[in-house]
């Protein structure tokens, strides 16, 4: 077993989440940044329905009571004192202390073996909104006690993982967008000067969305009537400013959508900080599908 | 004519109108059933709205462009009547925090606001934004009101709310900015259920005042 010593800011258990239930009203959830949290999976050996921890700004302090085997990834949290990107052995007793990411706004620990909480709706990723999953049902607390499962897919990688095949955990961030689906709520030059602002992170995110300024420029959006949204949808509220949707955002909205944060690149919004500068730039589907295919070429990186 | 929109590159926004209107949601549930029944290749998933469907693929097998090929000949071809069952329903005391403004923004009394939104059967138009949260309509034009300025943080689950034409359920506590005009026991969402909601589109339902 694992026991939470400390919980950090905002620890929870994810996996790839719950798509298909949008229909009930429940966000497809899991990790907000998918390949960080891939990589930590395959550097273990884990299945890639794998859940793990996902940390946010300062991390937990674990203890662990058996040897166990973890990799770390995603933002930097160097005074865990163990090297992030490779798998590291942790030995029985210990007590790891993550603490503060240097760099980025979440990272992921993956424990060999998974992280054995119930499946809830096809996933043992926590739903904040329902209350149900992740373990608990709740973000992690102190004295939670955490099984090893035994989702094992292959041995372990003894390699650090290349630095040439990480994303960027650092701003500024330049994050690609595919037009709409809303696009016609908007006035036909809208999208030309949202990518041509330097918008900024606000304070105000979480895994349900982040808040972007856009100084000097106010977009006049139209109310729709409420659609279903996507993660990494770029609402455009009344007041003009927006919201970027990320894993637990909620599954219909009336603000209009002007454009998409494409698949590739929601990992880098996943890390986003605030006071952090984003440059949305125009992408075609094609070139989205590009960067998707390479990102998982990377994974299937034999190391 | 419906109109095809990519939202991203894993999903098509298929939209049918842009009004809430019980023949474009038996559109979409129509469309919502082929799909379930007879997916084109690619597709993984799809969530149904008011007037809207989305449609996630698969991006390795599909595409935006194929998958808007694939379901267009379905427009006009599809039976879009909404399967009818019995009316549910809610047992509702009203007695929700706004039911005085809304009295007041209405003109009408508290008893008034009550009789008008007790008065009518009411249509599921969609399951959304929360987890089991139940969107009905249409509302009587004389309690239309606009959202609160400024959304509350925390809503209690079973809260029974208004807002323009729309009346809803909260099922679990969320922040929200609908007008609380009362509140029902009646549970719509459990995670251990199959389904894990109470209500589904096209189904009908009456608020019952529990005095």
């Amino acid at each position: 077993m694992i026991e939470v010593v400390d919980p950090g800011r905002y620890t929870t258990i994810q996996d790839r989440g719950r798509p298909g239930f949008e229909r009930f009203g429940i966000p497809p959830g899991g990790v907000a940044d998918w390949f960080a949290a891939a990589v930590a999976n395959r550097l273990v050996g884990n299945a890639a329905d794998a859940s793990l921890i996902e940390c946010t700004a300062t991390g937990p302090s674990l203890r662990f009571e058996r040897d166990a085997t973890i990799a770390i990834t995603g933002g930097d949290c160097p005074e865990a004192g163990l090297p992030g990107w490779r798998t590291e052995q942790v030995d029985a007793g210990s007590i790891v202390r993550f603490g503060p990411l240097t760099s980025g706004l979440r990272s992921y620990i993956a424990i060999r073996g998974g992280i054995d909480v119930p499946v809830v709706l096809g996933s043992r990723s926590l739903c904040a909104a329902g209350a149900f999953g992740g373990g608990f049902g709740r973000p992690l607390q102190a004295g939670d006690r955490l099984g090893v499962g035994g989702l094992l897919e292959s041995p372990v990688l003894e390699e650090t993982w290349p630095g040439s095949h990480r994303l960027p955990t650092r701003g500024p961030w330049e994050i690609h967008v595919i037009a709409g689906p809303h696009r016609d709520a908007f006035e036909p030059s809208a999208l030309h000067r949202l990518t041509a602002t330097a918008c900024r992170v606000t304070p105000a995110l979480d895994r349900v969305g982040v808040r972007l300024d856009t100084p000097g420029l106010h977009l006049d959006a139209a109310e729709v009537l409420t659609t279903p949204v996507t993660a990494g949808a770029i609402q455009v509220t009344p007041s003009g400013g927006l919201i970027a949707l990320l894993a637990d955002h909620p599954t219909t909205g009336g603000y209009p959508v002007i454009a998409t944060v494409t698949t590739a690149d929601l990992p880098l919004l996943a890390q986003a900080r605030p006071g952090d500068t984003v440059r949305f730039r125009e992408a075609t589907l094609a070139e989205a599908s590009r960067a998707h295919r390479r990102l998982i070429g990377w994974l299937d990186l034999d190391a | 004519m419906w109109r095809f929109a990519p939202a991203g590159d894993r999903a098509l926004l298929v939209t049918i109108g842009i009004a809430i209107d019980p023949a474009l949601l038996g559109q979409v549930l129509a469309l919502d059933r082929s799909l379930r029944e007879r997916p084109p290749r690619g597709i993984l998933g799809t969530a149904p709205a008011y007037a809207s469907l989305l449609c996630r693929f698969d991006p390795t097998v599909t595409d935006a462009a194929q998958l808007e090929a694939d379901l267009r000949p379905l427009e006009g071809n599809l039976d879009a009547a909404i399967p009818t069952g019995p009316v549910v329903d809610v047992p509702t005391r009203y007695d929700g925090p706004d039911l005085g403004e809304v009295a007041g923004a209405t003109g009408l009394t508290p008893e008034g606001v009550i009789e008008a939104h007790a008065g009518r059967e009411y249509l599921v138009y969609c399951i959304g934004f929360a987890p089991g949260f139940t969107y009905c309509g249409r509302l009587a034009d004389e309690l239309v009101v606009p959202r609160r300025s400024s959304p509350r943080l925390r809503v209690p689950a079973g809260s029974v709310a208004i807002a323009a034409h729309q009346t809803g359920i909260y099922a679990v506590a969320s922040p929200g900015g609908w007008n609380l005009i009362g509140h029902t026991n009646l549970s719509l969402f459990d995670a251990g259920a199959t389904p894990p909601v109470r209500f589904k589109p096209g189904d009908r339902i009456r608020f019952v005042p529990d005095r």
